[in-house]
């Protein structure tokens, strides 16, 4: 069965009664669970859709960074003024207009796949998800909320509501997805990088992550405190691209081999400290 | 098993069953509206692309649930459009169609990019065009189709 | 009278951008039931035991027991089985088909069969050899010595996959007392024989009182893809109509299609050569080794049109030649665009480079050389009789794209060396490379002569309305435009007075399978006569039948045992240029563009023509570049499209393409083979341009970022 929720409220009230699938634009969904065409997709147990539900289509900002409701498509991302060019830059390569014309956000997160495209950038964002359950609201941040492969801390009582993304300045951005092809591909990896220098070229920030490459997206703060360092005192970076070596754990598949993954993506990294200016 | 309406090629219509069915499925089999394709069944062909609240949405992976009260417009309802019959002309002058298969799919993706952007760049109608797969064509003569057409003067777009 | 190759309209059209156009998978017969194949879950073994489960009332299994003929698709070699007997050799391999009318239930009854394996050992190196041909040409009596320098390239290919957007799909029913085929196919009476075959039908018998028929519906795609594999969908639905009388469909599924369907026969091919330093090229020895998969099929075929273009667009005048067919416990390979060709091509082009560049000599010096001019002898000894145009087209090719400035600027950037630590985002590679290739048009050697027997009517009625009888299909390549055109424009009758329609084996003669690039050639060729003595005889409001019947050139010479002699009456000729940049960082290609140059005779309608140098020349660069297929134990890896990826509108870029008018003698209006030709370049272009960017030998395709940093890696 599905359920049409008449508003939010009544979608919190629905979770609360049982465990349910929730399906926004169905683009992960539909897919997981062919069935042989003509047949209804093999759905686990009742599912509610909440594609329809507007109060959770809106992109707005305030102090506490940039609210991105969880039904928000992928194709208003795109549209809206308000969201950060690396944002839209992983949105426009990660999918069809087809795809994003359906396909929301909260659905990427929530989908946690490793090759999510949105995810490295989320990651860097320092992205909190934002939770509610008829209990309350939970906030928790996104490396916290994704645990692995499909895995997060959701409830099943709980829906994503939203995602806040702290507003961070940079001057420097660089975003990679690598695919099969140029378009409408799923990801053997991408790296996204941001760093903010001031006018006398002193880097104050910088920020980096690694998708499809771990069981989950791949972010490390000290490491990223030490590239800081190293980047203001021209220090050599072998190190730290070593540590990053041993975080990138990537996976041979039908797509893409662990070599080429992971030094595909060390290359990444060591063109992106070259353009912060790093040896 | 649920009873909704939705707007089907500008009528209002009804379907009576599971929320989850696709809406190929149903474009298909309860409507008898095959210009619709199955390609993949998983949305990266678009040869079951449809018109959505007038873009381009895979009709594969689109549930029943999402459609209820939207409107749907197929290559059936969309070929008796001005707009159309300019595409189709375009698409017959430059050798679009191969085997035509994919055809239907990439009518709408025509359509669909050019509500949102009447006079595209190539780069651009590559874009539009990225998740529609031909196997024939090699994809000039298409894009040539659409560049044509959307460079006629009598503004459809 | 106005040049045959101005292009008109397609007639289909309008029926196919409206979405009116009924393909196999659109049409619903009354009362009609749905099948699915339940397949061998183990890759080699024998079957011990298999339950059944207790069906429903109207739900039936159809298996190897209800077949009145004997259990093999008819092809070639009686080898492959309709269904599984007792013993399994791939994994998938059909052993029934569920049918009825509900696919849940369906299903339902899939899961509720059981099946007790004995496992066997399977194999997947290429051991088991089940054909093999060699032949020689020349006096290859050369030994490597102080003068004589060997050098040896090994080049290696992977499947490729059709991808076709129409999977596969046939319906069988029951009609006038007969078992009857409507589906997606390239060869209506491949199916036919096929179809007679498994319900132990003799030939002689059918002709008396006819038991089978096939008709094609529109086909979606098939580059090869629905020459030889349909006839396995029609057999099983012709035992399971034969024995039920009932409508069933049977479509695919684009997973089931791309796991167990045909594909393009991975290979390694070996070259040998032994030369002079100056680059004078004593001898050449090739060997070629296919994957066949489980069963031979057409391999053997394709393993001829592999060997036959062992010396590609060039003529070496001595050469030993040798092939085999492996036997490997995977889906079988089958018949796909190029058939063979593209993978020698390949391996050809690469080596002559590769040859230059080991005695540092000019590579466009070494291939002038050795191209191939009027009166060469072929690598089967025969004779290139017709005008080789190539050096005229080459020079075209290349100067529209500045081939010459570019690879010399590109070298030199490669070789400059770079002193650079990391690079920057768009840093790229710059490459530029240029195949020449030929095709042999139609059937390998005496194949139309002995086995196709070509024959095609033209039956005019009382209101001087023609109608071209042939089994040949429209896939997408358009002959149901450009064989009424040709009938229109001989007859100087308009076009609409001339009509073509989809195949039905009850009605039309055999005038062959769709494939070999030989339609327009020799069919075409059959229509044209016919329509020429129409023309003759022609009496006005007369209902009047026309029949032409194929007959070999008389200076075709061509011995099937040693393989010697001519094997193609024509050959179309091809060059591409490709350009490419590769990443610096990820080595992820992009192609920049692309320029042509065909000799196929003469366009029957240029702009179909135009369309097929496009779509070929991207699936050629496709297999070249993007598209990786492999197995692991002997299940396919890539099953969807997703995972097995073929260029998008954004991997393609501009074809500037150029016909030349080079009419053949014996070709309708002049007009060769173009459908395959098409395929064959892009590969080695692609592969050449990439090898010219990143200054490293390219061994294999398709050079994917992952091999191209596997060549750079290699320092």
């Amino acid at each position: 069965m599905v359920i049409l929720p008449k508003d939010y409220k009544h979608t919190l009230d629905a979770l609360q009664d049982e465990k349910l699938t929730i399906i926004a634009g169905g683009t992960d969904v539909m897919v997981k669970n062919r069935n042989w065409s003509g047949l209804i997709p093999r759905v686990e147990g009742n599912s509610i859709n909440i594609f329809q539900l507007n109060e959770l289509s809106y992109i707005r900002e305030d102090e506490s960074g940039l609210h991105i409701g969880a039904g928000t498509k992928l194709e208003e991302l795109l549209n809206s003024p308000l969201i950060f060019e690396p944002l839209k830059a992983a949105v426009r390569e990660m999918a069809s207009p087809a795809i994003r014309h359906v396909g929301t956000i909260g659905g990427n997160v929530g989908n946690a796949s490793p090759a999510g495209d949105t995810l490295p950038i989320l990651y860097v964002y320092d992205t909190v998800i934002v939770l509610e359950s008829v209990e309350g609201i939970r906030e928790i941040s996104i490396f916290e909320f994704i645990t692995g492969p499909g895995k997060t801390t959701r409830k099943s009582n709980e829906i994503i509501k939203e995602i806040i993304l702290k507003n961070i300045d940079y001057t420097g951005f660089y975003y990679e997805k690598v695919g099969g092809r140029r378009s409408d591909a799923i990801s053997k990896l991408s790296f996204v990088g941001l760093y903010n220098a001031d006018e006398k070229g002193t880097i104050k920030d910088v920020r980096i992550a690694f998708g499809a490459v771990y069981k989950t997206i791949v972010r490390n703060h000290e490491l990223e405190r030490q590239l800081l360092q190293s980047l203001n005192s021209e220090k050599s970076m072998e190190d730290i691209i070593d540590e990053y070596s041993q975080l990138i754990q990537p996976i041979d598949d039908q797509r893409s081999n662990a070599n080429y993954r992971k030094n595909c993506s060390l290359s990444l990294l060591k063109s992106f400290i070259q353009m912060a200016g790093g040896n | 098993m649920s009873r909704v309406e939705f707007i089907l090629n500008e009528k209002k219509v009804e379907f009576e069953g599971d929320l989850n069915k696709r809406l190929l499925d149903v474009l298909r089999d309860d409507f008898g509206l095959f210009g619709s394709k199955e390609g993949c069944g998983e949305g990266e062909c678009g040869a079951c692309a449809i018109l959505f609240n007038d873009e381009i949405v895979n009709s594969c992976l689109l549930p029943m649930a999402n459609v209820v009260n939207q409107r749907v417009m197929t290559i059936e309802g969309f070929s008796t459009t001005k707009k159309y019959k300019a595409i189709e002309q375009s698409f017959m002058d430059h050798g679009a169609v191969q085997c035509g298969y994919c055809t239907p799919g990439m009518i709408i993706a025509t359509e669909s990019l050019l509500n949102k952007n009447a006079k595209p760049t190539e780069e651009e109608i590559k874009d539009g065009l990225a998740g529609n797969l031909c196997r024939c064509t090699g994809y000039n003569m298409i894009i040539d189709a659409i560049i044509a057409v959307s460079r006629r003067e009598d503004d459809l777009w | 009278m106005k040049d045959i190759s101005i292009s008109i309209n397609k007639v289909d059209n309008i029926s196919k951008i409206s979405g009116k156009e009924a393909y196999v998978g659109d049409i619903k017969l009354p009362d009609m039931y749905h099948a699915k194949t339940f397949r061998a879950n183990i890759i080699k073994g024998t079957i011990k035991k298999i339950t059944y489960p207790n069906l429903p009332k109207d739900y039936y299994i159809v298996d190897a027991s209800d077949i009145p003929g004997k259990n093999f698709v008819k092809i070639i070699f009686d080898d492959m089985p309709v269904f599984v007997e007792n013993k399994v050799s791939y994994y998938g391999e059909p052993i029934c088909l569920v049918i009825g009318k509900d696919k849940t239930e369906i299903l339902k009854i899939m899961d509720g069969i059981s099946v007790t394996y004995e496992e066997d050992t399977p194999e997947f190196e290429y051991k088991d050899a089940v054909i093999h041909y060699d032949f020689n040409k020349g006096d290859p009596k050369y030994k490597e010595s102080d003068d004589l320098k060997l050098i040896e390239g090994t080049y290696d290919m992977g499947y490729q996959e059709h991808v076709y957007i129409e999977p596969q799909g046939m319906i069988g029913y029951f009609e006038n007392n007969k078992v009857s085929m409507l589906g997606a196919m390239q060869c209506p009476y491949y199916i036919k024989n096929a179809v007679l075959s498994i319900l132990g039908i003799e030939p002689e018998e059918e002709e008396k009182n006819s038991k089978v028929k096939v008709k094609q519906a529109p086909v979606g795609g098939a580059f090869g893809g629905k020459e030889e594999f349909p006839s396995l969908l029609a057999c099983q639905l012709a035992v399971a109509v034969n024995k039920l009388k009932i409508p069933i469909s049977l479509i695919y599924e684009r997973t089931e299609d791309m796991e167990f369907s045909t594909k393009r026969h991975p290979a390694t091919i070996e070259l040998k050569t032994l030369v002079t330093k100056e680059g004078d090229i004593k001898q050449v020895m090739a060997k070629v080794s296919i994957d066949g998969g489980a069963y031979k099929g057409l391999s053997g075929v394709v393993l001829q049109r592999a060997m036959l273009a062992a010396s590609g667009a060039y003529a070496f005048d001595n050469m030993i030649v040798t092939g085999d067919v492996f036997r490997t416990n995977t889906v079988p390979t089958g018949a796909f665009r190029g058939f063979g060709a593209p993978q020698m091509i390949f391996s050809v082009e690469m080596f002559i480079q590769h040859i230059a560049k080991t005695l540092s000599i000019n590579p466009l010096k070494l291939r002038k050389k050795y191209l191939v001019k009027q009166g060469d002898t072929t690598s089967t000894s025969g004779t290139f009789r017709d005008t080789v145009i190539m050096p005229d087209m080459i020079k075209k090719a290349m100067d529209i794209s500045n081939y010459e400035s570019k690879t010399t600027k590109y070298e030199k950037l490669i070789n400059a060396g770079n002193s650079v630590k990391g690079y920057s985002k768009d840093d790229v590679y710059r490459g530029v490379g240029m195949s020449w290739f030929l095709h042999g048009c139609g059937f390998t050697g005496s194949g139309e002569q002995k086995h196709i027997k070509a024959v095609v009517r033209l039956a005019k009625d009382a209101n001087n309305q023609v109608t071209i009888l042939i089994a040949s299909v429209d896939m997408g390549q358009g002959i149901k435009t450009t064989m009424r055109k040709l009938v229109a424009h001989e007859l100087e009758i308009p076009f609409e007075q001339v009509t073509l329609d989809d195949p039905d084996t009850d009605y039309v003669p055999d005038s062959g399978p769709t494939v070999a690039s030989r339609t327009m050639m020799i069919v075409g060729g059959l229509v044209l006569e016919a329509t020429k003595k129409l023309k003759k005889q022609w009496k006005d409001n007369e209902e009047q039948l026309i029949e032409t019947n194929y007959k070999q050139p008389d200076y075709v010479k061509w011995d099937d045992e040693t393989l010697i002699g001519d094997a193609y009456p024509a050959y179309s000729w091809g060059v591409n240029i490709v350009e490419v940049e590769v990443s610096k960082v990820t080595y992820q290609v992009n192609l920049v563009g692309t320029w042509s140059v065909y000799d196929i005779g003469k366009a029957i309608d240029e702009r179909i023509i135009m369309g097929q140098c496009d779509g070929g020349l991207l699936q050629g660069i496709g297999y070249g570049m993007l598209e990786v297929m492999n197995h692991k134990d002997g299940k396919i890896q890539q099953k969807s499209v997703t995972d097995y990826i073929i260029p998008t509108a954004k991997d393609s870029a501009k074809m500037e393409t150029h016909l030349m008018n080079n009419p053949f003698a014996l070709g309708p209006y002049g007009a060769k083979g173009a459908g395959e030709l098409t395929l064959i370049g892009g590969a080695p272009a692609v592969a050449l341009a990439i090898e010219n960017a990143i200054g490293k030998n390219v061994y294999k395709i398709p050079v994917t970022p992952e091999y191209i940093m596997e060549l750079m890696n290699n320092e």
